[in-house]
């Protein structure tokens, strides 16, 4: 199955893409996320003012019969959240790329680095 | 890793396999909440080969059942279907299982996949002194679930079998080498097919031509939920006796005697099964349930978002003494407590 996975974004291992914005980051899941979630039911979003953290869970995204932790790609402060998730979590399977969860304004802009371009996320996801 | 006969066919169909009670068996196809839908609103169609099926035939059929189960299958008439636990000597839940009386002198009687050789052990141990035989035939027989409001249409054209429209709810009927009940796991109208590999093969593929939908493991887990179904492994266990998960109704301690009866006339029930659903967040098997001075009184044993009542609804387990009214449980959810909402009937009707 070929998912899509637009180029001017940024991804992890973990299957969260981010849009960068010079101090602050946009984040959301992967098109390959939500196809293997399966229909999402129900998505729990952190604070805005609440910190996240590289690597660590920020949140879960629930379906029907299944929860996930939600991994944060960059340490920050949570500066909006989606709310409109909360009412309609299955616009995430709809369009995961237009549908976000959270803007960081990121405390460690070094962090970057670690993410992975498109092209190395395509490889993974055929590993998978 | 053992599979079912439609192994083949549910890869073809692209489903995504997961191991259960040791066998591979597809846990949903597509969309788990299309396929709940689909037996909601037309029907619906699962594989449950995996499940065990025990022949019971001789002169004392009736007595032996009647014996091993604490319900009544003595009284059942021919042709009628009988839920039942199975208890061990204390009186506890060794596994539960539908008893179908196919004539007095022999019964069809299907046990869960993960129970089968614990139950045929236990079964065959206590025929000793009853003129029967107990046939294990689990690998014999294949076993479909045809479900929902279109089922009974759909099954009658393609079995072309008089007899199938008008069989009753737990009714059961015997045709060549097909045996067809009214019953099903879902809350839906609806029949169970069992028979020899290649029909029951034949079957599930014309079916799919009538547009019947496969259905997994993942949309029969929450079917059953939303219907109130206990789930061996999760509402019921042998640490429970059927005073401690609901199952009362299934006791008859008029009867003269039963495997368990002796014990359970002593028991007091220590535990209630209760049914709830939140406003907010979806419960899940294993949480705490607490009541409102912070006291842990029990934990979710069956959890899901319901596609058909639109929110988290469960089952849990509570200490029996514990009352239930209107706000006096809370269910721990990543450490944030949610009101659990008492739901008096199940989540379909």
């Amino acid at each position: 199955m070929n998912y899509n996975v637009p180029e001017e974004l940024k991804y992890t291992k973990d299957h969260e893409w981010t849009s960068l914005n010079e101090d602050s980051a946009t984040v959301g899941i992967t098109d390959f996320a939500q196809s293997s979630l399966g229909d999402i039911v129900f998505v729990e979003l952190p604070e805005v003012g609440s910190t996240v953290t590289q690597g660590e869970s920020f949140g879960v995204v629930e379906s029907i019969k299944s929860v996930s932790d939600l991994y944060s790609p960059l340490s920050g402060e949570v500066i909006e959240r989606n709310e409109e998730l909360e009412a309609q979590p299955d616009l995430l399977n709809d369009s995961p790329y237009s549908n976000w969860l959270i803007k960081i304004k990121l405390s460690n802009n070094s962090e970057v680095s670690e993410l992975l371009p498109s092209s190395e996320y395509v490889k993974l996801q055929t590993e998978e | 890793m053992k599979k079912t006969f439609l192994y083949e066919d549910h890869k073809e169909l692209g489903a995504k396999m997961v191991p259960f009670a040791g066998f591979s068996m597809p846990i949903q196809y597509n969309s788990v909440k299309q396929e709940i839908l689909s037996v909601r609103e037309f029907a619906g169609m699962f594989d449950v080969s995996h499940m065990g099926e025990f022949f019971v035939q001789g002169k004392q059929t009736s007595q032996f059942i009647d014996y091993i189960l604490p319900n009544n299958y003595k009284d059942l008439p021919v042709g009628k279907a009988l839920y039942s636990p199975i208890l061990n000597s204390e009186g506890k839940i060794l596994d539960d299982l539908i008893a179908y009386k196919l004539s007095d002198e022999r019964a069809l009687i299907c046990v869960n996949a993960a129970n089968i050789e614990k139950d045929f052990d236990w079964i065959s141990s206590k025929a000793q002194n009853f003129n029967v035989e107990i046939l294990n035939e689990s690998e014999k027989y294949s076993l479909i679930a045809v479900q929902g409001p279109k089922a009974s249409d759909i099954l009658s054209e393609e079995l072309a079998l008089p007899g199938i429209e008008s069989l009753p709810t737990y009714g059961v009927l015997e045709s060549g080498d097909l045996i067809i009940a009214r019953t099903g796991y879902t809350g839906e109208d609806g029949y169970e097919v069992f028979g020899s590999h290649q029909k029951i093969k034949k079957i599930w593929l014309n079916l799919i031509k009538s547009k019947v939908s496969p259905c997994g493991l993942a949309a029969r887990d929450t079917l059953r939920l939303e219907a109130c179904y206990p789930l061996y492994g999760q509402e019921l266990s042998e640490e429970l006796t059927p005073f401690d998960c609901g199952l009362k109704w299934t006791v008859k301690m008029e009867k003269d005697d039963f495997l368990g009866k002796e014990s359970l006339s002593k028991v007091k029930s220590t535990k209630k099964l209760i049914r709830f659903y939140l406003e907010n967040g979806i419960p899940r098997a294993g949480l705490k349930i607490f009541d409102r001075e912070d006291n842990e009184v029990g934990h979710v044993t069956s959890g899901t978002f319901s596609p058909s009542f639109k929110k988290g609804i469960a089952m849990g387990l509570i200490k029996s003494e514990k009352k239930f009214e209107e706000g006096d449980l809370l269910i721990d959810i990543r450490g944030k407590k949610y009101p659990a909402i008492k739901q008096k009937k199940n989540f379909i009707k």
